[in-house]
């Protein structure tokens, strides 16, 4: 019988030893971190969640926008955009961080670590007392033996040109990662300090502010084609945190009848025209549980690409039900792009929940929903 | 104590409560510049942990935030909380912090009325009440346009240096106002305008009348602040009869993204001390019976055995299983992925290994 060959390029490297030709003129540059799909022919991005990707069909195309509507208090929103963020720095992209509340150097130092294969770095370095232990550990597995030294998790990133990471919450990526990528940053109460004559940010001069701000960056870098000779490209992943909310000068949160009712939509307007010009993708959190007139959050949802609202169990009496046990909150999809089509090949409604653990932010259709309920 | 002094209009329109001498001593939101809307519902009693030390009970747990933050405390008509703000003065005047207080709904000798000396020392006042629209054209006092993190942080900077308490007393004069983006932004900048001028605020503490403002106002500040305290009546029979006693239901978000919740009774001792007299009972305790997903085992109640005793067991784990190699065949398998493909053959007991090649035998 012959050996298994587990081996790859190296012995030690779990991944196989078939590579992909690619042509050498392909359409689509290889650009870090981003594949094609095979629905649309767009480009896609991880959202930073494999299951995410997966309930939107593959992943996020370049260059539109993904609108989290936040739960109640904000914590697995903003879970979901720092997701995004360190995807983009494990992939090596640019990113555009803005918000009004915290500092962006702040919002990066606290990422989440991506995790690498820790099995298969042990295997590397210290090849005698790993074998040791490996047959010392034989006795865990009777029955499928041979799989007991598969690398539990993923090969490295930086190994492979995987497709979505996984990220322990419980640790922050490290400084030397976030070095060695390029970000810029946009902290309104700075914007906002630079103009000392002006005295209270409105709406329309921190969103105008925003978008001068973004359209700057992707011209001067290059996102939108304009160094034709730059051979090398990349995506530029612009988060905006809790947009609307009143640190934004905006006050669609605390009344019904604003001030300004069109100024978040004229910005999304703007805020798209730029993303489709330019090799980028955009994450924006909106408080729309705070945003007292229905007819705004139904305009923005017409104005974003994917709309994905968060409800979180904390504080709700579903928090102590039985059917909630296992998860944390639920996920509602409420809108997805159609591109180059006419209907979204995604399937429809579904009963979404997610579960936070430490390594996982898993999304599963919840047991004991309708779609399940036949076959208990 | 002496029936509170005629107040201003609107404080009259609003019928202020009688309450007014519990003076819950609510333990200040210790928390450390967040701002903490703690919701307490904290009914009379306070437990008072040692002069201005942590707070009624799990208060003390509470107030502990590391940076700048907000901490609103939510009254109504029905319950004032005033009392509950000047408990929380006290506490963090007794940790040595200067608490700086605008005022602008009652003059200042009536805040001041019932402070130990020790905490009056270390009180600054800006009056807003007397003259809030500078119609006398006097200097001192505090203004209302003035509220903004330049001009709170130029006022700060004229106390001592350390750590110093933001008190607003009260948020809604300011939200009636100015509209509420420019308050919300101009407490969120008043840590870092008081950072460049050499000063460290602990945290900001927010009276706000929840019953003068709109639903959605008061929800934007809620998810704004770090800690909200929510004061309300407490149901009849508890605590002593010498106290009004008052339920306090707190929220706090912490920095991790926790978020507790606790209700609590508590009533107010002179001297603004505050005191713990036990929390409700009136959760709904969990329908365990009527799960029907509980965990039952699935090999009850069928009419064939699925369980396995203990001999069963083990002889179920003796059986050989068909690719059951030896631990040397195994290991070997699992180290050499490299080399060329090797072949294995173990006999089996029925097996008759003979050496010599069978082709000997003919003849051909």
């Amino acid at each position: 019988m012959a050996a298994l060959a587990t081996g790859g390029a190296t012995p030690s490297d779990g991944a196989t030893s078939f590579q992909r030709k690619v042509p050498a003129s392909s359409r689509l540059a290889a650009i870090a971190g981003t594949r094609p799909s095979v629905r649309h022919g767009q480009l896609l991005l991880s959202s930073g969640l494999p299951s995410l990707d997966c309930v939107l069909g593959g992943g996020l195309a370049v260059g539109t926008l993904l609108l989290i509507e936040e739960d109640k208090y904000g914590i697995y929103s903003n879970l979901l955009f720092k997701y995004f963020l360190a995807e983009g720095i494990v992939c090596g992209h640019n990113l555009f961080v803005a918000s009004a509340k915290e500092d962006p150097a702040d919002i990066l130092k606290e990422l989440p670590a991506p995790l690498f294969d820790d099995v298969h770095k042990n295997q590397v370095d210290e090849k005698e007392t790993a074998i040791k232990s490996k047959q010392e550990s034989q006795e865990s597995m009777k029955i499928a033996w041979r799989y007991q030294n598969l690398p539990k998790m993923e090969v490295s990133p930086a190994a492979s040109a995987r497709f979505g990471h996984y990220y322990d919450v419980s640790k922050t990526v490290s400084p030397e990662l976030l070095k060695s990528i390029k970000w810029h940053r946009f902290f309104l109460p700075e914007e906002m300090s630079l103009h000392p004559e002006i005295k209270t940010c409105n709406m329309t001069c921190g969103y105008t502010r925003l978008l001068q701000s973004i359209q700057r960056i992707i011209y001067q870098e290059g996102f939108d084609g304009s160094y034709p000779q730059k051979k090398q490209k990349n995506i530029l992943r612009i988060g905006i945190q809790s947009l609307g909310s009143v640190l934004w000068g905006d006050d669609i949160c605390c009344t019904d009848n604003p001030e300004d009712i069109f100024s978040l939509t004229k910005f999304l307007y703007v805020l798209r025209g730029l993303l489709r010009m330019s090799l980028s993708a955009c994450i924006i959190t909106v408080p729309a549980h705070l945003i007292q007139n229905k007819a705004i959050m139904e305009r923005v949802t017409n104005l974003s690409d994917t709309v994905v609202g968060l409800e979180s169990f904390i504080g709700s009496e579903r928090e102590t039900n039985p059917l909630y046990k296992d998860y944390q909150g639920l996920i509602h999809v409420h809108q997805i792009p159609r591109l180059n089509s006419l209907i979204c090949d995604v399937s429809g409604t579904k009963d979404l929940a997610f579960r936070l653990k430490r390594k996982q932010f898993t999304i599963e259709t919840r047991a004991g929903s309708s779609q399940c309920d036949t076959f208990i | 104590p002496p029936p509170p002094p005629p107040y201003f209009i609107e404080q009259a329109a609003r019928g202020s409560p009688t309450s007014q001498h519990g003076a819950a001593q609510g333990r200040a939101s210790r928390s450390v510049c967040g701002t903490v809307a703690v919701r307490c519902e904290v009914i009379g009693r306070r437990r008072r942990r040692g002069a201005g030390e942590e707070g009624v009970g799990c208060w003390a747990s509470w107030w502990l935030g590391q940076r700048g933050g907000l901490v609103l405390i939510e009254d109504t008509i029905e319950c004032e909380g005033r009392s509950l703000l000047k408990t929380f003065v006290a506490a963090s005047a007794h940790r040595g912090e200067s608490v700086h207080v605008f005022g602008f709904e009652i003059p200042e000798e009536e805040f001041r009325a019932g402070f130990d000396p020790d905490v009056t020392v270390r009180l600054l006042y800006q009056d807003g009440f007397t003259d809030p629209l500078r119609w006398t054209g006097e200097a001192g006092g505090f203004c209302g346009e003035e509220f903004t993190a330049l001009g709170v942080s130029g006022q700060l900077a004229r106390g001592p240096a350390g750590p110093a308490t933001v008190v607003l007393d009260s948020l809604s004069w300011l939200l009636l106002r100015q509209p509420l983006p420019a308050v919300c932004q101009a407490l969120g900048r008043i840590p870092m305008a008081a950072a460049s001028a050499g000063l460290r605020v602990t945290r900001i503490l927010a009276l706000l009348h929840g019953d003068l403002h709109p639903p959605g106002l008061v929800e934007t500040l809620r998810s704004l602040a770090r800690a909200v305290v929510g004061v309300g009546p407490a149901p009849e029979g508890v605590g002593s009869g010498g106290d009004t006693p008052r339920l306090a239901s707190m929220l706090q978000r912490k920095e991790t993204g926790k978020v507790l919740e606790k209700e609590e009774y508590f009533t107010i001792l002179a001297g603004f001390t505050p005191k713990a007299l036990g929390e409700p009972t009136g959760s709904v305790p969990r329908d365990e019976d009527t799960d029907p997903h509980s965990m039952a085992d699935p090999a009850a109640n069928l009419t064939f055995n699925l369980r396995l005793s203990d001999t069963e067991r083990r002889a179920r784990d003796g059986v050989p299983l068909p690719f059951h190699f030896s631990a040397q065949k195994k290991s070997s398998l699992l180290e050499a992925s490299a080399s060329a493909g090797k072949i294995y053959y173990e006999p089996d007991a029925a097996d008759d290994l003979d050496e010599e090649d069978p082709d000997d035998d003919l003849d051909v």
